[in-house]
């Protein structure tokens, strides 16, 4: 035990553990912008159908039958197929990741969605309806509105899953903080990498659930958020 | 297609499958072992934990503080930094994997038990029922499918996260993704990838027959 | 009563019959008792096509056999058989001598003898060394070796701090490859990126231009294959790499001569020329190891066709 203490030590006293190429301050912003980007996309390509579907209500359950399969589908696998399939084409970086974190996004931004909207009394949409407003006008100010506190839980969700799986791109060569897990693993007196990048995730993760919990209240309507409360 | 010569390989070498169906009916039959494990074991330390949660109301902040950070940590991570103490072995697997899924159970065995409603539990101590009776009888039976829920999403998680331990020479089928990885071999990475998919699915299915044949009362009300 | 007596019976002697059939399978009379051995390999093609020639030999004469195939480096792999998780590892006497903290040399049998001694200190054997030898070889495309003008290592003294060197996570600590370049041959590289154990990653990011620099094995059929040029190791810092099993001494307690006679028979004819040739059907034919190391044996009279 008091090894790897003394190797923890050491991994921090070094200078290139602090600047350089392979320092934490680089790993770190590697490994956000990675993550963060990866959610954006993920958003952007699942949010408007999610929300298109549940405020329909209906094919619902055959796109969660497709969000059910999309998380049974391990990310792992969807890192190996990309590195087979595009390591020709965009060469070897982060790009390659890129396609099992969305796939890892998707589903819980998703679900969330659908849910959100369930969760939405039908009186009021009714009402809304009934005072003439178009669909669109009821989803972006009725539908919206009230499930975004959900939504934006999905998204979080989805966020701090993605940070912590990002870590796999170490394993095909990537950058971020996986980089110190997947090196220190493999170095006789690496254990000190190790634990600082396995914290180091946990760190980031927990800062960024933090930090979009804070976010979510922001962004909440304040009557929302009364209502919410006196539920 | 990919980077090095296979040009002249077809995607899928079923020959190699045919040769190889032996060791993979292991790789799967070690894959199912791990997560059914994990989640079985998983489930009687949630519910262990989630009843001290519902009695004691202030230990829920921790257990889920403490589940949530275990969340938080990388599997690859997890892996690697228990093989020193545990060794290249199923208790080094089966650690990680329980950890992942208590966070999962636990929310939903108190999500679920909190959403009874007040109205049922009232009628209950009405009828005489003691908290014990009241608890197992009416509680958890209302609660099922929410925790059954909860199984499901920890399952097919697990399954996912079992792929992973192939870099500590488990990993179920995900041993097929690893070394296809490392040989840029599509038909093992297929294989492998395709595989955990199917189990998933197949827990995922049972899991919604489960939750249907527990709650019968929600099938009858159906029209 | 009676009946359930005779079908009992009858179902003993089916029994009896079908063991007696399946026990007398490669005609040898005595089936080896002892503990199973868990035969393991590195996470390179090399390593597990040796695995395999093993675990098949031993398998073919009876001896009970368990695969833990492409585990990891070393670092991996050597706490595993020092716990008795793993009994079988094809290892290299240079390199392994190294990480034993000994001194390797160019000499095979001192090489043997220092990294065996060393190694029984923890309960893990070597058994006889084979002829064929697998060194690490430091690569450069062809492009590149024109261009700097580079044949050797050390020719890489003057660019160094401009390329970039590619090899696997653990290579800064290993003396056969960053950190003996640097010691030995002075070489300081702009940087160093991890990849894989000489596998496809390293030889794509050779290739697309990635690294400049790339750490292979000598007897890797996709250097000649992508016309890569091997720099020569002119101050000789790779040792004697001769393939050798590393087995734990309770396995050859266990099961004596026979198990020795076995695999030392097995890595006497392996030759450096031999394991190339493995190689290459791995690498560039993408062949599946265990069909490799099956048509070996069977060549080589290991194995009955």
């Amino acid at each position: 035990m008091s090894e790897f203490v003394s190797r923890v030590g050491e991994f921090l006293g070094a200078g290139s553990t602090w600047q350089g190429s392979g320092s934490i301050p680089v790993r770190l912003w590697e490994h956000l912008w990675i993550s963060t980007l990866s959610v954006l996309i993920a958003a952007v390509v699942i949010l408007p159908p999610a929300v298109f579907i549940a405020h329909r209500r209906k094919g619902a359950l055959l796109a969660s039958s497709i969000v059910n399969i999309g998380r049974a589908v391990p990310s792992f696998g969807i890192l190996a197929i990309a590195v087979l399939w595009f390591l020709g084409v965009v060469g070897l970086g982060p790009w390659l990741a890129f396609p099992a974190l969305i796939a890892l996004a998707a589903p819980p931004m998703f679900t969330n969605t659908v849910a959100a909207f369930e969760t939405v009394p039908p009186g009021v949409v009714e009402a809304a309806r009934g005072m003439g407003m178009t669909e669109r006008r009821i989803i972006t100010g009725v539908e919206l509105p009230l499930a975004l506190p959900v939504i934006m839980e999905g998204i979080r969700i989805a966020y701090v899953q993605v940070i912590a799986t990002a870590t796999l791109a170490a394993l095909v060569a990537g950058p971020g903080l996986g980089r110190f897990i997947v090196d220190g693993f493999a170095k006789r007196r690496g254990e000190g990498e190790l634990f600082t990048g396995a914290v180091l995730v946990a760190l980031l993760a927990v800062s960024i659930e933090m930090a979009f919990s804070a976010f979510e209240k922001m962004v909440t309507p304040m009557g929302i958020r009364r209502a919410g409360n006196e539920r | 297609m990919s980077f090095l010569a296979q040009a002249d390989r077809a995607l899928i070498d079923w020959g190699w499958i045919d040769r190889n169906s032996s060791p993979i009916t292991d790789r799967l039959i070690e894959h199912l072992y791990l997560t059914v494990l994990a989640v079985v074991i998983g489930l009687v330390i949630s519910v262990g934990l989630s009843m001290v949660a519902l009695r004691y109301r202030r230990a829920y902040g921790p257990i889920t503080a403490v589940t949530n950070i275990m969340f938080t940590i990388p599997s690859l991570a997890l892996f690697a930094l228990l093989v020193p103490f545990t060794g290249l072995t199923v208790l080094t697997a089966e650690i990680a994997l329980v950890s992942y899924t208590l966070l999962i159970i636990i929310r939903n065995i108190v999500a679920g038990i909190d959403g009874v409603s007040p109205a049922v539990l009232e009628a209950a101590d009405g009828m005489g029922y003691t908290r014990r009776r009241r608890f197992w009888k009416i509680e958890i039976p209302l609660a099922m499918p929410v925790i059954v829920a909860g199984l499901r999403i920890a399952t097919v998680t697990t399954v996912g996260l079992v792929t992973v331990s192939a870099i500590i020479g488990l990993g179920g089928l995900g041993f097929y993704i690893l070394r296809g990885l490392q040989t840029f071999f599509w038909t093992s990475v297929l294989v492998g990838t395709a595989g955990s998919v199917v189990i998933a699915v197949a827990f995922d299915v049972g899991f919604v027959f489960l939750e249907r044949s527990l709650t019968p009362w929600l099938q009858r009300s159906r029209p | 009563m009676r009946n359930r007596k005779r079908v009992v019976g009858a179902a003993l002697m089916a029994l009896a019959l079908v063991a007696a059939a399946c026990g007398s399978g490669d005609g040898s009379a005595d089936v080896p008792e002892g503990p199973t051995i868990t035969v393991a390999s590195f996470n390179f093609n090399e390593s597990t096509i040796m695995a395999e020639l093993y675990a098949q030999v031993l398998e073919a004469n009876g001896y009970p056999v368990a695969r833990k195939l492409n585990l990891g480096n070393r670092e991996v792999v050597k706490p595993a058989l020092e716990s008795g998780e793993i009994g079988l590892v094809p290892e290299y006497v240079g390199t392994l001598l190294n990480f034993l903290e000994g001194t390797p040399s160019a000499d095979s049998e001192s090489t043997w003898q220092a990294a065996k001694a060393e190694f029984e200190k923890t309960g893990v054997t070597l058994l006889a060394y084979a002829p064929a030898q697998d060194k690490n070889a430091y690569v450069v495309t062809a492009a590149t070796a024109a261009s700097l003008g580079v044949s050797s290592v050390s020719d890489l003294q003057a660019a160094a701090s401009t390329l970039v060197f590619g090899g696997p996570p653990e290579c800064p600590e290993r003396e056969a490859c960053l950190k003996g370049l640097q010691e030995v041959y002075g070489l300081d590289f702009s940087e160093f990126k991890p990849l894989d154990s000489a596998g496809p990653l390293t030889v794509a990011a050779l290739e697309s231009g990635d690294i400049d620099v790339a750490l292979l094995f000598s007897t890797q059929g996709i250097i000649e294959a992508k016309g890569f040029v091997v720099l020569d190791d002119d101050k000789g810092l790779n040792p004697a790499e001769n393939l050798v099993p590393a087995i734990r001494v309770e396995i050859v307690d266990a099961y004596g001569s026979d198990l020795v006679d076995l695999l030392d028979a097995l890595s006497a004819k392996l030759t450096t020329e031999e394991l190339t040739a493995l190689n290459r059907r791995a690498d560039v034919d993408q062949d599946d190891p265990a069909d490799i190391a099956r048509d070996w044996l069977t060549a080589n009279g290991f194995l009955s066709s």
